[in-house]
């Protein structure tokens, strides 16, 4: 393959940037930008649109990102709209990470390994300044939205839902099968069954972010042993319920930050991450954890939506 | 919305001899959906292979020398368990302290030798092609993984309680985390009705 090109740019990301869309034919520049670390108590996402990417040396060029075994992976998808995803979701990933070590590491030079349940970290190379300060990922998928988190120093969870979602169960059905009976307590006061619809997969996309920021599978944080309440005057909180003190679930910890929002009025994201503030004391209330959006094609487009229309914070 | 069918896995690699009954190949047998349907186990896609050197995850037989995998192999084919003691030493049934076998799938072969029920396997396939509303030529067989039908978390836990009302069968968080495929499913769900 082609040596890639990168042309570095230090200043911070701006607002939008355009590049001339090059000819068909043509092979794509590669072009990165470099990001700034998020903050504390910050978390990017860096999102994209399957549908919206069909330009095919567009997909050759994000497929020759993989990795070999990631490449494999997405041969062994028997459908092409998921052998797409899949290469999507690795070309978001890598991308995604290379912009934060200032693109000095290619996006094809990651290498990535599995905790004991499963949930993948980056493996920095044990001489590289940037494991300093550990990046951390998740990603989410729908079949229209591909969702990239990064946090710093922090464990993170991500998951995104479509919002026009059906499920085939009765909401209250699945809600008494998994989660909390102060859950359902909370859904079944909802009327309006569209409306209880949507705070079901609220709350689904709540639990799912915090599972995944745990890290330990669905079994390490079984829904029915954490409440999400999600109008406190403290934001969205978290509390174990009486499941929880049975043993096996002494992990499951409730100093954990979420966030809510609604995007493009088409999905909900959900982030959750580790809160490793020092200041616990009663009185008080965490400070919201910052939120900030990308719309990626990679190498071709970046449009920051936090702030617009785009993205609006529910909680 | 709709549901994209699924483009059928090529062939892989010829064995000597089948393996397995198959049905007559008739002229048909160039259609490729067919192909599958006829086939009672195409090769499993590869997992996605674990760094850790160990290969965990993998059953144990897989780290037999070839020759006495084979051994192993057909002793349980001459054998097939109906049903699985979650408690004693078995190589389908998942179990709880062994947090290696939860990573990822049990190898097929072995999935198959203690073989779920066909009745079992069929009812599963229908509950899922349901519960994703699958395009009727969808083919959905044992190997079928969920990930491959495009089943996403909130699929996967409906799915569990399609089965567990269409059983009559509870289905705990740790063992639900464990199927991967079709046929985990339905040798889950038999050694439960069985217990």
């Amino acid at each position: 393959a082609a040596a890639a090109d990168f042309t570095l740019l230090d200043s911070p990301l701006p607002a939008r940037r355009r590049r001339p869309q090059p000819l068909p034919d043509a092979p794509l520049p590669r072009i990165c930008t470099a990001g700034e670390l998020p903050a504390l108590r910050e978390v990017h996402v860096w999102y994209l649109c399957p549908d919206e990417l069909n330009n095919q040396s567009q997909l050759n060029m994000y497929e020759e990102l993989l990795s070999p075994s990631e490449r494999e992976y997405a041969d062994s998808m028997k459908a092409t709209m998921l052998r797409k995803d899949v290469v999507l979701s690795r070309a978001l990933l890598r991308t995604t990470l290379s912009r934060y070590t200032g693109c000095k590491i290619d996006p094809r030079s990651f290498e990535f390994k599995k905790n004991k349940f499963g949930k993948p970290e980056v493996l920095w190379p044990l001489d590289d300044s940037t494991a300093e300060q550990p990046l951390h990922f998740n990603i989410s998928h729908t079949t229209s939205l591909i969702a990239c988190g990064i946090a710093i120093n922090a464990h993170i969870g991500i998951d995104v839902e479509e919002k026009k979602r059906n499920t085939t169960k009765n909401i209250l059905s699945l809600a008494r099968r998994y989660f909390t009976p102060s859950e359902v307590d909370s859904l079944a006061e909802i009327s309006d069954s569209d409306a209880q619809r949507k705070e079901f997969l609220k709350l689904w996309t709540l639990k799912e972010a915090y599972v995944k920021a745990l890290g330990m599978g669905f079994s390490g944080a079984p829904f029915s042993t954490f409440s999400i309440m999600l109008e406190t005057s403290k934001g969205i909180r978290i509390s174990k319920t009486s499941n929880a003190s049975r043993p096996g679930y002494d992990h499951l910890s409730e100093n954990w930050l979420f966030t809510l929002a609604e995007l493009n009025s088409s999905h909900y994201m959900s982030v959750c991450i580790e809160d490793s503030s020092r200041s616990q004391g009663p009185e008080d209330s965490p400070a919201p954890v910052g939120l900030k959006v990308w719309k990626t094609v990679p190498f071709v487009e970046d449009t920051l939506v936090s702030g617009t229309e785009a993205v609006k914070l529910i909680a | 919305q709709p549901r994209r069918s699924i483009r059928p896995m090529p062939r892989p690699r010829a064995k000597p001899g089948p393996r397995y009954k198959t049905a007559p190949l008739t002229s048909f047998d160039a259609h490729p959906t067919l192909l599958l349907l006829l086939s009672v186990l195409p090769p499993r896609p590869p997992p996605p292979p674990p760094t850790h050197p160990h290969r965990a995850g993998l059953s144990p037989l897989s780290r037999l020398p070839h020759g006495l995998r084979r051994r192993f192999r057909r002793l349980l084919r001459q054998r097939p368990v109906k049903t699985i003691n979650a408690n004693s030493v078995s190589f389908s049934a998942p179990r709880k302290d062994n947090v290696s076998f939860r990573l990822q799938p049990v190898p097929q072969r072995f999935s198959v030798r203690c073989a779920a029920k066909k009745e079992t396997v069929e009812k599963v396939c229908d509950i899922v092609k349901s519960q994703l509303a699958l395009a009727d030529d969808t083919v959905v067989s044992g190997s079928s993984t969920f990930a491959d039908l495009g089943a996403d978390s909130l699929d996967t836990v409906e799915i569990v309680m399609g089965l567990e009302e269409a059983f009559g069968i509870s289905v705990e968080e740790s063992s639900a985390q464990t199927i991967a495929t079709v046929e985990d499913a339905a040798n889950l769900i038999d050694s439960l009705v069985a217990n």
